[in-house]
């Protein structure tokens, strides 16, 4: 009876080592990762970027952190959740637009 | 050792013994279980990942950029304004920056066209530095390859290269071509003195509050991004983008509740008829509790270790390959980039909880209706 | 609400916790009116059946408010760069009005969980569950507690919304405010130390003598819990100032941060261990007595007694070590 145990165990202790050797992993790559992610936040400051080049299918869809020339529906008026990217993009959390009205120099100043 | 201990060895060693005679029925579960989690776990690590550099990478962002609106629309923004700008006072450099997009009809992808912000870094005239994806999707095969980008039928615009961007930059600027002011100007036919946007770099990082309300006030019509609203626009996208692959799987979670709930409260013949003669032995109800909660044990933490393992692998070591080509989309230029390993703590606990708790629930009422039955209900 | 992975595993865990609690509370209604152990009636011996999968459950629901505890604490850290102007899980809470009450009732269900299965393995050890009835009364004072807490949270992260303007660990502990933070911050670090130190000598006192003599348990929770408070104060008025080698910097959640080497984890772990451990020995001796348990329950409180003095010792040398290897003198 006690014979499974140990083959038992001993997967369970494979998957435990898996993921130690995963955790040790992660744990070593980091300052090259580190060194890595360094050299292109150089890139970054260097170039002036402010955007990752991950979403490049459609031109509205290379910068979301950035309104820019090339909106959405230039190309029709059916383009807007054209490409797979929109499904990524989340809805402005804050809704659209500010929610107050400003008047005045002093509340802008603050 | 404890009574405790001994008590929980015993059941153990009594629970993979009962175990390994339904074998093909708990790893059938036990592959299921562990399919469920590998594709959270990968979800998660993947996106935490990205998370990350993205984090780090775009802090070195510019802190302001100032864009010109018209008509609601983004619009160049002429040079006087930076001389406006510089005179604010905090405020550390201040620079016009130029960059727009180019579709290439020769391959279908979209690059983007910029010129460098550090005038150490713009080429001579006549090359260009190329982002990674460039010469892959272009077929550049040599290094000195000229790259040859047409505007209009019968147009050929030629760019040497001055350089190739590292590959471990990709991430940001795969699609990237930097090349100097003057071609960037003669590609686009841009007038002078007009700039894309405008770069505003601020010593420190306190005033970035006071010098964007006194920006605003000097220009009413443009539009203010801050460093700080650039990496939270992507730590927000990662975020979501996370949530709904994990709101997706939770379908799947749920299934494979149901179908463990299933398994659990339709004891076969055999296992019901085990139940009876332990409890015909002396087995209290709380021992053959205890053994069946040693046996979802068991078999949540394996499918955990299994699946979660193998998203780590399948993340770090084959690039996601499953996910990216739902990221990708319909993009022809996608970076090459190999993400740093991440794995913490609030990841696993996250992924523990979303997994093993729906199991758990669905199984503790269909074991402890088992296990209280009378004996000879069981065995008759 | 942010759909994010960590606030979807805490948000499925308190809506499991909350329909179980809901299912306990009604069930040890019952029991408070019906459980007669002598009794072989079919209500009782279905009763008793019953018993076993709500104890299990109840169990299971508490060992995950536990961990939720750290899962929540340590998103919240996480979560701050998405709110302007927050550095910490401090600007997380802040971020509306749910935040700290969430935080509040978790740390209590954490306490009531912690004490709860003490009870129940207590319970589980003598043969004729003399503890049942206490039990379940104790499950009926849970509940609520459980379901405050998951609606709590529920509020706080449908509520919660990025780009919030919040306020940083900075502007809530300084001893310009009112409040109780502010007071704990203003407290000078001198006699936030001696406090500290008095409490701890009052637990070692009364740790000792339940292990020696067999007396003062009660005295020991109730030393523990002063420890506690002692401790939550020293560590914002002066411990965080030796972690950040800083004379300003009172943050007591920065702690828990990357930055510092996650040491808050160090001081924090061994401190809420320590004090349900104590708070457990006050409560075992507080129970009525049974025979069935007359010989395990003194085994039981000095095993516990040991492991509280250790969880306190541990956060002790973590305390000694910051100031040890702290590069700030405030003293002399």
């Amino acid at each position: 009876m006690t014979r499974r145990s140990p083959l038992v165990f001993g997967l369970i202790g494979a998957g435990c080592a898996l993921l130690a050797l995963e955790a040790m992993h992660s744990k070593l790559m980091t300052p090259a990762g580190a060194a890595r992610m360094a050299r292109s936040a150089e890139l970054v400051r260097r170039a002036g970027l402010t955007d990752l080049a991950l979403f490049t299918e459609a031109r509205f869809a290379r910068n979301p952190a950035l309104a820019d020339l090339h909106t959405a529906f230039q190309d029709s008026p059916l383009s807007f959740e054209h490409f797979p990217s929109g499904t990524f993009a989340p809805r402005p959390a804050a809704g659209f637009g500010q929610g107050t009205l400003r008047f005045g120099t002093e509340e802008d100043a603050r | 050792m404890t009574p405790w201990v001994r008590r929980q060895q015993a059941l153990a060693d009594y629970t993979l013994a009962a175990m390994a005679r339904r074998r093909v029925k708990n790893i059938g579960l036990l592959l299921i279980y562990a399919l469920v989690i590998f594709v959270i776990a990968s979800a998660t690590l993947f996106s935490t990942a990205l998370r990350h550099e993205a984090e780090i990478v775009l802090a070195e962002a510019p802190e302001l950029i100032v864009q010109n609106l018209v008509m609601g629309r983004h619009d160049m923004i002429s040079a006087e304004i930076i001389e406006e700008l510089e005179a604010i006072r905090g405020v550390g450099g201040v620079t016009g920056r130029l960059w727009g997009y180019f579709y290439d009809r020769v391959n279908g992808a979209n690059y983007t066209l910029m010129v460098p912000l550090d005038p150490k870094m713009v080429p001579p005239a006549g090359q260009a530095l190329f982002g990674e994806a460039l010469p892959r999707t272009r077929g550049l095969g040599w290094d000195t390859a000229p790259l040859f980008l047409s505007r209009y039928p019968g147009d050929l615009f030629r760019l040497d290269p001055a350089g190739r961007l590292s590959h471990e930059s990709a991430l940001v600027s795969a699609d990237l071509i930097l090349l100097g002011e003057e071609d960037f100007r003669a590609f686009f036919d841009l007038p002078p003195a007009v700039y894309t946007d405008i770069a505003v770099s601020i010593r420190n990082s306190r005033e970035i509050d006071t010098i964007v309300a006194k920006a605003g006030k000097l220009l009413p019509n443009a539009r203010l991004v801050t460093r700080d609203e650039i990496s939270r626009t992507y730590q927000k996208l990662f975020y979501w983008r996370e949530g709904i692959m994990v709101a997706m799987a939770g379908a799947s979670v749920l299934a494979f509740a149901i179908f463990a709930a299933e398994k659990a409260s339709g004891l076969s013949a055999e296992e019901t008829r085990e139940i009876g003669i332990l409890k015909a032995i002396g087995w209290d109800t709380r021992d053959v509790i205890a053994m069946k909660l040693w046996e979802g044990g068991l078999i949540s933490l394996g499918a955990f270790l299994f699946g979660t393992g193998l998203a780590y692998l399948h993340v770090f070591a084959f690039d996601a390959a499953l996910f990216a080509s739902v990221l990708k989309g319909w993009s022809v230029i996608y970076p090459d980039f190999r993400l740093t390993p991440m794995i913490d703590g609030v990841q696993l606990t996250a992924l523990f909880f979303l997994t093993v708790l729906p199991y758990t629930a669905a199984t503790i009422v269909p074991i402890w209706r088992a296990a209280t039955a009378d004996p000879d209900q069981v065995m008759r | 609400m942010i759909l994010q992975v960590p606030i979807l595993a805490l948000l499925l865990g308190s809506a499991l916790a909350s329909a179980v609690a809901l299912w306990a509370a009604c069930f040890a209604i019952r029991v408070l009116r019906g459980w007669d152990i002598t009794n072989g009636s079919g209500q009782q011996l279905a009763l008793e059946r019953a018993t076993q999968l709500v104890s299990t459950l109840f169990g299971l629901v508490m060992l995950i408010e536990i961990a939720a505890l750290f899962l929540f604490v340590f998103n919240a850290d996480r979560m701050a760069t998405l709110f302007v102007g927050a550095m910490c899980a401090v600007g997380t809470f802040n971020a509306n009005a749910w935040g700290f009450p969430a935080l509040t009732l978790k740390i209590a269900v954490f306490f009531a969980a912690a004490l709860w299965l003490r009870l129940d393995r207590l319970d589980r050890a003598g043969h004729d569950y003399p503890l049942t009835r206490v039990k379940y009364a104790a499950i009926l004072g849970i509940a609520p507690l459980l379901l405050a807490n998951a609606a709590a949270e529920l509020a706080y992260f449908l509520n919660l919304k990025t780009d919030v303007i919040t306020s940083c660990c900075s502007k809530l502990y300084t001893p310009a405010n009112a409040g109780l933070a502010a007071e704990m911050t203003g407290l000078a670090p001198g006699r936030a130390l001696w406090l500290l130190a008095i409490c701890g000598l009052a637990v070692a006192l009364a740790g000792g003598a339940v292990l020696l003599r067999g007396r003062g348990a009660r005295l020991l929770a109730l030393a523990g819990i002063a420890f506690f408070l002692a401790a939550l104060t020293a560590i914002v008025s002066v411990i965080s100032l030796y972690v950040y080698d800083h004379p300003n910097h009172h943050c007591p959640f920065c702690l828990l941060k990357r930055d510092y080497g996650y040491f808050g984890y160090a001081l924090y772990i061994p401190l809420f261990a320590g004090t349900a451990l104590a708070a457990g020995v006050g409560m075992m001796r507080a129970l009525p007595r049974s025979d069935s348990l007359a010989a395990i329950t003194p085994l039981a409180i000095r095993r516990h007694t040991r492991r509280a003095l250790a969880a306190f010792a541990l956060f002790g040398a973590a305390v000694l070590w910051a100031i040890a290897s702290s590069q700030l003198i405030l003293f002399g």
